[in-house]
């Protein structure tokens, strides 16, 4: 009974704190220069799945392992600097790696651009920027001119292309409120985004957003250079205020994929390649969203491929053949080895917010399944953010699958993390 | 003589109740556009802290720069705290939308969310004009105030019914009582602190709110820097959220 006293008086005293003390906002005015970012520490276990391919590939010739122990300390700074109507801005990121194999650190520009804004409706940069296009939660079928999303953090900052790019917009209002012009033009060279493809070209893409009766829909685009052409769409609209649906459809001309067979014979067969993304978000009156997508991955493997490419490392690793050994780590470390390397995927996230009565405590659960060989990953995932400018998140990945599965022979079985970020 | 007289009588009785009627129901409309108005330009900026208390008495602030044009477009900026730093809020009328800049674009969001975990939903932090999203169903005259019995124009609204106190003569709100449609009352935003702004804005410069939903927990909003400011429509899109911070002076 004291206790609840003690409590109501210091809510009061609080309150009444709060709202006596005057707000001045003359600290928060805009300033020349910026600076800020955040430091976290994250640690990982890894049960490693020994019987898997990508394990075998990757502990091919060295000590096996039932586990792995791995400490990461990442910083990253985000700055701007302000002249006119121009802008300066850039995002580093900087992390160093430990577990019982080695450690390595690793130092990144994800974003360094310079922006000019002449008017209200225009704007111009060129530097490294990383553009998100599409609207799908965990894959985005039409984002042509960025680094792929990790759907097991799709809210992690990625490296952007160095670009230039523009952004033209307008308002003409009654149905169609806006319309958005983007053209983006990425060069590749040796030297510069000689990941993206081909070097040599100069590489045209562009987005045209409009908002018409309430619904986002975006038209992209990019043209043959160092990857070959494509085009797609995106939308998204709220059926009712807490019921939001979305998706994306993207065709790639003229796709090149390599597929081996058992015995280590790749053809490489080139037609075009048709992705889409259908999902919804929807919020319960309790606080708890649920997000539901589907992807069709048009570039992916079907199962029946996949299992070719898992019986090629069995009998890779069994002959110790070391000639197909390195062509089968040769293709894991290409299309096989992506995060979603198969054709049909089902994704679901339910995430209650303020959970049993704590505020700003969020438990979330999150299942991806691989529709064709029925194997998922489950991720149960705790979080707290309650004090001020810290992230703590706990989550463990489950993953489950037979033999010549897609989530059963990636090198892990279970991984638990544990992440705390500060935020300055 | 008596009969010409009771039909006179009936003639006025028959002419009053056919004017006050509609008087009546313009006097509340009336009311709430003057509380708009006195409470905010049509367009303006403004910087405000959100003060989130729990029951044990600590604290989280948030600090937002917010750009309103128009009856139904508001952009909120937030500066604080530095885990929130850089996100956009977007709102065009029943449409909401979240810019994360780790993200790199906007997702929709809803009226009953709240980005901050703060007794205010998004539909308090991105408020639009109460005329652009309820209709007065009744008006009544108390000795110091006026009752406004509102009611959402649509159910994308967040609330369906308020209960609006209104100061007679400063005609700014006192309390807003914020009902479901099932008649659960939601929570009540009590106004206070009356501050001049300059430029002719006078009004409550201190907003707090509790619900009997979240016990014990209370949200304080607090104005600063509010002034008249007209805006291009063109920051009120989503491919302008990313810039919208360079818009401060």
């Amino acid at each position: 009974m004291k206790q609840a006293l003690l409590a109501v008086v210091l809510l009061r005293a609080a309150a009444a704190l709060a709202a006596e003390e005057d707000f001045d906002a003359s600290q928060f005015e805009k300033k020349p220069f910026e600076l800020g970012g955040y430091v976290q520490l994250k640690q990982e276990n890894f049960s490693l799945n020994r019987s898997a391919a990508f394990y075998k590939l990757g502990f091919y010739n060295q000590a096996q392992r039932e586990s792995l122990d791995r400490t990461t300390e990442t910083l990253q700074l985000a700055g701007k600097a302000r002249h006119g109507i121009g802008t300066f801005d850039f995002r580093a990121n900087a992390e160093a790696q430990r577990d019982q194999l080695g450690h390595d650190h690793e130092s990144t520009l994800l974003e360094a651009a310079y922006s000019l804004r002449p008017a209200p409706g225009l704007s111009m940069e060129a530097g490294k920027r990383s553009l998100k296009w599409g609207k799908g939660y965990a894959w985005n079928p039409i984002g042509f001119v960025e680094r792929p999303k990790d759907p097991n953090d799709p809210q992690l900052a990625r490296e952007g292309f160095v670009m230039a790019n523009a952004d033209w917009i307008s308002s003409p209002g009654g149905d169609l409120q806006t319309i958005a012009f983007t053209p983006v033009l990425l060069p590749v060279s040796n030297d510069v985004n000689n990941d993206f493809g081909a070097s040599g070209h100069l590489n045209p893409a562009a987005k045209l957003y409009l908002l018409y009766r309430d619904t986002d829909i975006d038209f992209a685009w990019q043209g043959e250079g160092s990857r070959p052409a494509r085009f797609g769409m995106d939308f998204s609209r709220n059926l009712v205020s807490n019921f939001e649906i979305h998706g994306e459809w993207a065709r790639i001309g003229r796709f090149a994929r390599p597929v081996s067979d058992s015995t280590g014979v790749v053809t490489t067969e080139t037609g075009s390649a048709v992705s889409y993304l259908l999902g919804a978000r929807y919020l319960t009156a309790t606080d708890t969203t649920y997000i539901l997508e589907y992807y069709r991955n048009g570039t992916g493997y079907s199962d029946q491929e996949a299992r070719q490419f898992y019986q090629l490392v069995d009998t890779a690793i069994a002959t110790g053949n070391n000639a197909l050994v390195q062509k089968a780590q040769s293709l894991s470390q290409g299309s096989y080895g992506r995060p979603n390397p198969g054709k049909d995927y089902l994704y679901f996230r339910a995430q209650t917010k303020d959970a049993l009565g704590i505020v700003y405590f969020s438990p979330a659960i999150t299942a991806m399944m691989n529709l064709q060989d029925r194997s998922y990953q489950l991720t149960p995932e705790l979080s707290y953010t309650g004090i001020n400018n810290l992230e703590l998140r706990a989550r463990l990945f489950l993953l489950h699958g037979g033999s010549g599965s897609d989530f059963g022979e990636k090198q892990l079985s279970q991984k638990l993390e544990l992440q705390a970020r500060y935020y300055f | 003589m008596f009969d010409r007289r009771i039909q006179l009588k009936t003639l006025i009785s028959l002419f009053l109740w056919f004017v006050a009627l509609p008087a009546a129901a313009l006097d509340g409309t009336q009311i709430l556009q003057k509380v708009d108005r006195n409470l905010e330009p049509e367009s303006y900026e403004s910087y405000r802290q959100l003060t989130d208390i729990q029951p044990d008495g600590s604290k989280k602030v948030s600090v937002l720069y917010t750009m309103k044009k128009g009856r139904d477009k508001i952009v909120s900026l937030f500066l604080a705290p530095a885990s929130d730093k850089g996100r956009v809020t977007l709102r065009l009328g029943d449409n909401m939308w979240l810019y994360i800049p780790d993200v790199g674009r906007a997702i929709r969001i809803t009226s009953l969310q709240s980005v901050t975990g703060s007794v205010f939903n998004n539909a308090d932090i991105l408020r639009i004009d109460y005329t652009a999203e309820y209709d007065v169903e009744a008006a009544e005259e108390q000795p110091d105030a006026y009752l406004l019995s509102l009611k959402a124009k649509s159910g994308e609204v967040a609330y369906d019914r308020l209960k609006m106190r209104v100061d007679k003569r400063a005609l700014l709100p006192l309390t807003i009582e914020c009902y479901a449609a099932s008649g659960l009352l939601l929570k009540t935003l009590r106004f206070s602190n009356i501050k001049d702004f300059g430029g002719g804005i006078k009004r409550p410069a201190t907003l707090e709110t509790d619900s009997p939903l979240q016990k014990g927990y209370k949200s304080v909003m607090q104005w600063s820097g509010l002034k008249k400011r007209d805006f291009p429509d063109e920051i009120f899109t989503l491919n302008y959220l990313p810039r919208v911070q360079e818009l401060r002076k």
